[in-house]
């Protein structure tokens, strides 16, 4: 039984389809795809590490995210809530990081406590240039699993979240 | 004399001849006597079996309806009008959304504005929205209904599977219309909503990031998300939609409409007589595209006795997709099931109308993604959804369950194969069935009603927390 004609054309007919919906694929995809240049990236000027006192948790509103010092260690963290996105505010009153929406807690170092986040906050690089603190938002550490705290978890006041 | 008039209108009423009419009175009756009304309706409105079908076949709205339909469907606890309800509920939205878009702009600078303007600048802009929202939340509520009286009834089963499964899509589609209509309006409700939304296709295992920067456009919810989601609400989701609901209403009429199914199917042995114009030809096709032996043993033992058999008694009884029903059971689709419909359309459109003069649509402050509202809750179909994701891992809640939920409703007519429709022999697949919808409102109405800021449970008669 040898490749008959018909044969030939259903492939062709096939192999032309598949090629056409891989072509519209690629060509949506290279459409709709977002660009890199869009939103908070790059680095960050933060100024002096001894603006950034210990206990405090300090907003940088350029790149969305918190500067807080643990006991005199430094960290950049995300402002999004690794479970689903919501911005997580940092509670004066328990020194900890209290999430609106589902009630994920974190510590000061943005670790986890409580809560349905699967992990600690996630994190941006920081490094010291020129004696001025600076961090870099295009790339990211994601938040430490649970059970590896190395900070005290324990709240140092009422929290804030559920008194509305 | 009294016979030759009788006979006269007899041949007037059946004939479809214009000069057979009588004279025309009037200018309207005129009018429907001129070539160019004939050009655009072909048929009279003839009050005779023939004119009546003659007037369903060369209209396209009215061909939407089977000719005849049992008289049973008349009925309202037949199927409660739920996908009709639907149906209308998506065309008040239709119009409602196209006054819309005259005033609205997809931009994060100039949408909240605009919803703003509408509330107090523009006349009936309120209203109009507000019947757009209400009739949104009452359609996603309508077909979930609908899906569930399908469910207890049990027709989806043969012959109409793949129907159920045109279904599921578009229930999908609601839902996906709702959420994309959500971030419109760009304040705080809308935007953590969906941020809380998005955030779960992350989740999706491989393609989570992918299908989230489609959506998203961006690093987060913006402008390029504010016009995508603009973009499938006005345009591919309708279309979608329509071509969904083009096929549905289609395979509802071509898998029998209405079928009176007995304990073993609708196919039973000792059917009823099959009639209608259509199933005729239906039958005959079906024959024709089976390998299966087309003539029932019953039948060939008929014909070869030589006895007289109807021509839908050859073709084999799977393959029959035609209505079955008593010949003597049966009315005209027009005006019978039609003003039916008629009055369910206006009854839906008054309890939208009254919704929208009674409560208005919200509109909290403009959206800031710095700031999460206390508590950010989720549109209310979605919200079991969140709850579930407040005990469980977003991987287990927000992917796996409700896909496999919806997986398993989408392909269940296939694996279940008991033919039986009576609950009394379907006693497993309702227990299982009964049990999932009894979690879900339950997780819908905690979510909806007991959660407050922080997803704290507080009891509603302390505070209301009810997003709409």
């Amino acid at each position: 039984m040898g490749i008959t004609r018909r044969y030939v054309l259903r492939t062709g007919w096939k192999i032309g389809g598949g090629m056409l919906a891989l072509l519209a694929g690629w060509t949506s995809w290279e459409l709709l795809r977002p660009l890199t240049a869009s939103g908070a990236t790059g680095k960050i000027k933060l100024g002096s590490p001894a603006n950034f006192t210990a206990g405090t948790a300090t907003f940088v509103n350029q790149g969305r995210l918190w500067v807080a010092n643990a006991d005199g260690h430094l960290f950049a963290l995300s402002q999004k809530c690794p479970h689903l996105g919501c911005r997580v505010p940092f509670c004066e009153s328990s020194g900890q990081f209290e999430c609106p929406c589902h009630g994920s807690v974190f510590n000061i170092a943005g670790e986890w406590i409580t809560g349905p986040s699967p992990r600690g906050m996630d994190q941006h690089p920081l490094t010291v240039e020129n004696d001025e603190l600076v961090v870099d938002t295009s790339k990211k550490i994601n938040g430490a699993d649970h059970g590896s705290n190395k900070f005290p978890t324990d709240s140092k006041g009422p929290a804030c979240a559920g008194k509305g | 004399m009294i016979d030759q008039e009788a006979a006269s209108g007899e041949q007037i009423r059946d004939g479809l001849e214009p000069d057979v009419y009588p004279v025309a009175e009037g200018r309207w009756q005129r009018l429907k006597h001129t070539d160019a009304w004939r050009s655009m309706f072909r048929h009279p409105q003839l009050d005779t079996p023939r004119g009546r079908a003659l007037q369903g076949f060369s209209n396209v709205f009215l061909h939407v309806y089977p000719v005849k339909v049992p008289r049973r469907v008349l009925r309202l606890r037949y199927s409660w009008r739920l996908g009709f309800i639907a149906t209308v509920l998506f065309w008040i939205l239709v119009v409602t959304g196209v006054y819309l878009m005259f005033f609205y702009t997809p931009s994060v600078t100039a949408a909240y504005g605009d919803m703003q303007q509408l509330r107090t600048g523009i006349g009936f802009g309120q209203l109009i929205r507000n019947v757009h929202r209400w009739s949104a939340h009452l359609m996603v509520l309508v077909v979930v209904l609908h899906l569930v009286r399908v469910f207890f009834a049990g027709a989806y089963k043969k012959p109409r599977e793949f129907n159920w499964v045109i279904g599921i899509g578009l229930l999908a589609v609601t839902l996906g219309f709702s959420f994309t209509g959500y971030l419109l309006p760009w304040d705080q409700l809308s935007y953590w909503a969906v941020t809380v939304g998005t955030n779960l296709v992350n989740y999706v295992p491989i393609f989570g990031g992918i299908l989230t920067d489609l959506l998203i456009g961006g690093p987060q919810i913006g402008q390029p998300t504010l016009q995508r989601f603009y973009a499938l609400h006005v345009a591919v989701l309708p279309l979608l939609l329509a071509l969904f609901l083009m096929v549905h209403i289609w395979r509802v009429r071509k898998d029998g409409f209405a079928v009176r199914r007995g304990a073993a199917g609708a196919f039973a042995e000792g059917a009823n007589e099959l009639v209608g114009s259509e199933s005729a030809a239906d039958a005959t096709d079906a024959t024709d595209a089976t390998d299966e032996p087309a003539i029932p043993a019953a039948t060939a033992l008929a014909l070869a006795n030589g006895d007289r058999v109807r021509l839908l008694g050859v073709v084999d009884r799977e393959s029959v997709t035609a209505e079955e029903r008593l010949t003597d059971d049966t009315v005209f689709a027009w005006p019978h099931l039609i003003v039916r419909h008629v009055v369910v359309a206006l009854g839906t459109i008054a309890t939208v109308l009254a919704l929208g003069v009674a409560f208005a649509a919200p509109l909290r402050d403009i959206a800031n993604p710095n700031l999460t509202p206390e508590p950010a809750k989720a549109p209310w179909y979605f919200v079991g959804l969140q709850e579930l994701l407040s005990h469980f891992d977003p991987l287990i809640a927000g992917i796996f369950v409700p896909a496999g939920v919806l997986l398993t409703l989408a392909f269940l007519p296939y694996f279940d194969k008991n033919p039986h429709t009576e609950s009394k022999y379907r006693k497993v697949a309702i227990s299982v069935f009964a049990t999932i919808l009894v979690i879900a409102v339950v997780l819908t109405v905690i979510g909806a009603l007991f959660r407050g800021p922080g997803w704290k449970f507080v009891p509603p008669w302390q505070h209301s927390y009810l997003e709409m």
